[in-house]
């Protein structure tokens, strides 16, 4: 293990008598799952001192579960498919609150983000040319996840995990140390960030889950990529890592999260037999030809699908049906809907009493595809069912229901470098928040993790750099010694409750009253009962002793769980909007002014609680919207904000294939965090608008099927060379300008 | 609670469709605490359990309910991560694979640490020696020449060469049911085996010579005694005993195919 007792001497100078093991990294990445490694890769390619921790064992973070694939527009499989199509794909999903920078940055260099795993060794499936083979997946236009069976985020992890292993082998040669620049700390949980008296990151504070002893990490970037928050509901397909340990963190030294109303409820779980609901059905069921049915034996899909994808999706279960063998002329099927629309169409059939006996639909592959092929292309969901469900997929239908399962909602990041408002954090991975906007397409958390992984790591190591030699922060001990005190609480605790009660109460609170509907009086009574478990969390024991005590580790989980889910319940509560992962009761439209806001927790003054405040979006570039259509930017945005687009909104000729659509250089801007925006955006828009009326139709705009694309590259050629702060800035006051006209417009609505 | 979630009907029909009977069954768990413990222990725990829950649905209520500091290891709690490997009534076994119905309740369920690993706590093994194993066989794409600038093109024929052995979760079964390794810690064990194999007989891979000759050591391959015992323990159903007389093959004919 990891124990490394050569200065378990009380280094840090602290008060405390405890032993503290005291290490000093160039960088330390917190998350050994896709987006961490992916960044410690990155920073020790530039030369950085690295350390990697995780609380499990290294190779089996969170990540090993992803079944379905990594979305990439490589255009292996369908020529036609590039990064602008991706974009609009990834912005459609979210609703069009996705940060489109980071979207934009994901569909453009997630390609080469693949090629390069595969350079490193990756297994994928191929296509007949040899080819990386890809996937149709949900609001995918085209087919894009590149993928292995289902058990694609197994090989990711083990491919990264193998990166590592070989930097380590080369640095034995080098150095004749495997871990002089580049070390894993297993089975190690962060309780606290450490900051210099300036406000920079100067390290963290964790203890080794086996002994149960103290280590303090001294570094000047801290990468948080500790995953998701779904830990906090009872029925999700979320690993016990996710109690939302990086986003508590982060919010704790100061950074804001954005949108933590958003949470995605995958619309097929596993809900039969009890043990086993929440487990995931992948996605590639449906992608591969399942079907949704009622208890009447209805395709009830048909029946749900919105007005703002009625153009994209079959009418027909014929049309549906001939899509997966030519999809040049037919449109997709509507189980292929993106997560949320499935999910809420599920709810609905349920609570209209057509369920299954176990209170779910059904998801059936058996009469769609031969056994040996559902066997071939599924094998892992094939055992699954097989082993601890005994149904056999390939006779009969799986049951199936929505499940917790990933966050939209993250830590705030620049969109280019991956910083916060902390200078020298930064965050990756399903921590960080904007890229998804209110719902992530399926497949597009791997691939990024792969760039904005690949990002953090790059930028950190770079903000090392502009330090010089002086710089350094300097962690202060009294913050390691309250650090300390707090972790050590609850085993002086021994009487105290027991925390795995808590912990139930506090899923059940999040599961029933902040699930897929949200209701405000609901969401109201789980906000009272989060400031009522506040007080006995502090009052919680863990009996047991140091070493690998797993009661202690749950009390320690339980102050993340409930900083993350009041995060979630203050903003559900304050949206008033139905939008992706957002569903509102009483409010189930979506609204175009509400699309303008971007919710953010910071931590109170006292550091009681949590302080929301309304930001807003950060302005889409008009070469960007130009990708549209305008009648469908017309569902979403208010008329003004589509005045920008002037005649650009021409119809043009296809989208270019792949290979030629490769983007120039990046400009690797070097932006500070929305700061200047967040400054501005103290004031809440006055009103919180509901107007129903119509969208006034544009004049002069077109309506063809295809987008502006080549109309938008110029424009995007131009504007990618400008400097990402003047665009930031820019942004800011194109924003302000329309809050403040914000009374005169008409807002169009969705139904 | 007025949100109608499909949780809410799973809750009232649970008995109703597959007509569960929750049974009480006893769990007879090695329990070792090196703070506190000389030697480690069998201590019995009656649950009650419903028989298509795993043997991980039961170390948690034990967790939750009865003994707050039992120590396990598990994360994704179906079979992908590795992470709960423990030899459950005498057979390795992934705890979150288990069935209880499937393990003879009407008697005590034994659960103990995977063998041939020190124990660190309870089921808790130190896996530091099968890490090294792993590390010792270069489990990474060792290709000379030039970099491709996309990806290399590999045929589905080539890449269904290894796909077996890409499966494996290092979980750890398959080495600790191994005879020769509990006999001799120093044996490569049957899992390095299979993750050099992924290597060896990829098409994309130049290193294949360097790693057989590291399993041509005297603790590489020929310690094997084909025992199978690795083959049943594997819960993803690799064939390691094939996977290891191809190596063994391939060592001999000097050639990979
Ligand atoms: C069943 C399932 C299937 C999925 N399928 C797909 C798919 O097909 N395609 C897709 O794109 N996405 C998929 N997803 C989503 C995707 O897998 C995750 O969003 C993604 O893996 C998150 O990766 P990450 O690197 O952000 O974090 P993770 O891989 O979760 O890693 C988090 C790391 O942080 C560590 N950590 C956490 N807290 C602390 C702390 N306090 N101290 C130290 N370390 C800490 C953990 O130990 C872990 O190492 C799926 C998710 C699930 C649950
Ligand atoms: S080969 Fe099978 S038993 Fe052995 S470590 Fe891999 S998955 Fe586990
Ligand atoms: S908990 Fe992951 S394999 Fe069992």
């Amino acid at each position: 293990m990891t124990d490394n007792t050569e200065n378990t001497e009380n280094a840090v100078g602290t008060k405390s008598t405890e032993p503290v093991e005291r290490h000093s990294y160039d960088v330390v990445v917190i998350g050994a799952g896709g987006a961490g490694l992916r960044a410690a890769i990155e920073a020790r390619h530039a030369g950085k001192r690295v350390a990697v921790i995780s609380k499990s064992l290294f190779g089996k973070a969170h990540t090993v579960m992803a079944e379905g694939g990594a979305a990439a527009a490589m255009g292996n499989v369908n020529p036609k498919d590039n990064w602008q199509v991706h974009f609009r794909d990834t912005m459609r999903g979210g609703k069009f609150l996705n940060h489109f920078r980071m979207a934009e940055l994901h569909a453009k260099e997630a390609p080469d983000r693949i090629w390069e795993l595969e350079t490193w060794g990756a297994l994928f499936d191929r296509t007949k040319e040899g080819k990386i083979s890809q996937r149709n997946f949900g609001g995918h236009e085209y087919p894009r996840l590149a993928h292995v069976g289902d058990r694609t985020g197994l090989e990711l992890i083990r491919t990264l995990q193998q990166r590592v292993v070989a930097l380590q082998q080369e640095d034995k040669a080098s150095t004749g140390d495997y871990e002089a620049n580049l070390r894993v700390f297993a089975e190690t949980t962060i309780v606290r960030l450490l900051k210099d008296a300036s406000g920079r990151i100067a390290g963290a504070v964790g203890y080794y889950r086996e002994t149960g002893q103290f280590v303090v990490f001294e570094a000047p970037a801290v990468i948080m990529a500790t995953g998701g928050i779904g830990r906090s509901y009872t029925v999700t397909s979320n690993s016990w890592e996710y109690t939302g340990d990086g986003h508590a963190l982060a919010l704790l030294a100061g950074a804001a999260l954005v949108n933590m109303e958003f949470v995605q409820f995958h619309p097929t779980g596993m809900v039969w037999p009890p043990s086993v609901k929440g487990i995931l059905v992948t996605e590639s069921v449906r992608g591969d030809g399942g079907v949704l049915r009622n208890s009447e034996g209805k395709r009830f899909m048909f029946d749900y699908v919105p007005d703002v994808f009625r153009k994209q999706y079959a009418e027909t279960e014929e049309e549906a049906d001939r899509w997966y063998d030519d999809q040049e002329n037919n449109r997709r099927p509507p189980e292929l809907l993106p997560r949320d629309e499935v999910a809420r169409s599920i709810n609905s059939e349920v609570k209209a009493g057509r369920g299954t006996p176990n209170g779910g639909v059904f998801l059936d592959v058996s009469t769609r595809l031969p056994a040996e092929e559902i066997r071939r292309r599924l094998p892992s969901m094939y055992h699954q069912f097989k082993e601890l469900a005994d149904v056999d997929i390939t006779a009969q239908p799986m049951e199936v229901g929505p499940t917790c399962h990933y966050v939209m909602g993250g830590i705030e990041v620049d969109p280019d470098t991956q910083g916060t408002v902390v200078p020298g954090l930064y965050a990756a991975g399903e921590c960080s928040g904007g890229m998804h906007g209110s719902n992530r397409l399926g497949g597009n958390s791997l691939s990024d993790l792969l760039v904005f992984g690949r990002r953090a790591g790059l930028h950190a190591a770079e903000y090392i750099d502009g330090l010089g030699t002086a710089g350094k922060p300097a962690v202060a001990a009294a913050d390691v010694d309250a650090a300390l005190e707090e972790a050590l609480a609850p085993l002086a605790n021994a009487d105290g409750e027991n925390p795995y009660t808590l912990h139930h109460e506090l899923q059940v609170t999040m599961n029933t009253l902040v699930g897929i509907i949200r209701k405000p009086e609901e969401v109201s009574e789980a906000l009272t009962k989060l400031e009522e478990f506040k007080p006995r969390r502090t009052k919680v024991g863990a009996a047991g002793g140091r070493r690998f005590n797993p009661g202690w580790h749950v009390a320690l989980d339980l102050r993340n769980m409930l900083i993350v889910s009041e995060c979630v319940a203050k903003a559900a509560l304050e949206r008033e909007e139905s939008r992706g992962g957002h569903t509102r009761d009483d409010h189930p439209a979506m609204s175009s002014k509400w699309r303008q806001i971007n919710l953010i927790c910071s931590l109170n003054e006292d550091g009681s609680g949590i302080d929301l405040k309304h930001q807003p979006i950060p302005t889409i570039r008009p070469d960007l919207l130009g990708l549209f259509e305008v009648s469908e930017l017309q569902k979403y945005f208010t008329d003004e904000e589509l005045t920008v687009l002037g005649d650009s909104a021409e119809p043009v000729a296809e989208a270019k294939p792949a290979g030629e659509a490769k983007p120039a250089a990046e400009p690797e801007v070097k932006s500070e965090p929305a700061t200047e925006s967040k400054a501005e955006a103290k004031s809440e828009p006055e009103a919180k608008p509901e107007a129903k009326t119509e969208p006034a139709p544009i004049p002069g705009q077109s309506n063809g099927e295809k987008a502006a694309d080549t109309a938008a590259d110029k424009v995007a050629e131009k504007s990618t060379e400008k400097s990402a702060t003047a665009e930031a800035e820019e942004q800011t006051a194109q924003a302000e300008a329309e809050a403040q006209t914000e009374d005169a417009e008409t807002a169009a609505e969705e139904k | 609670m007025s949100t109608a979630t499909v949780q809410e009907h799973v809750e009232t029909s649970a008995s109703g469709k597959a007509g569960i009977e929750m049974m009480t069954i006893t769990v007879r768990i090695r329990r070792y605490n090196p703070e506190v413990d000389a030697a480690p222990h069998w201590v019995d725990y009656q649950v009650t359990a419903d028989p298509t829950a795993r043997i991980l649905d039961s170390l948690h209520k034990i967790k939750w309910e009865q003994d707050g500091s039992l120590t396990f290891r598990r994360s994704c709690a179906h079979g992908v991560c590795g992470s709960d490997a423990m030899r459950i009534n005498g057979k390795n076994r992934l705890a979150c694979k288990a069935l209880v119905k499937d393990l003879n309740p009407t008697k005590p369920i034994t659960v103990e640490p995977i063998q041939g690993l020190p124990v660190l706590k309870d089921l808790v093994v130190d896996m530091e020696p099968f890490f090294q194993a792993y590390r010792d066989v270069k489990p990474f794409l060792i290709a000379h020449g030039n970099e491709p600038t996309r990806e290399r093109i590999q045929s589905q024929k080539d890449r269904d060469r290894f796909d077996d052995t890409t499966k494996c979760i290092l979980c750890a079964a398959c080495t600790t049911s191994c005879p020769v390794f509990w006999a001799d810690g120093q044996y490569f064990g049957p899992a390095a085996i299979v993750n050099a194999h992924r290597f060896i007989f990829d098409s994309r891979d130049d290193g294949a010579n360097e790693r057989l000759e590291i399993l041509n050591d005297r603790e590489g391959v020929w310690r094997c005694r084909t025992t199978f015992n690795c083959t049943e323990a594997c819960p993803r159903g690799i064939q390691i005993t094939q996977a290891i007389a191809e190596v063994k093959r391939a060592l001999i004919t000097r050639r990979v195919i």
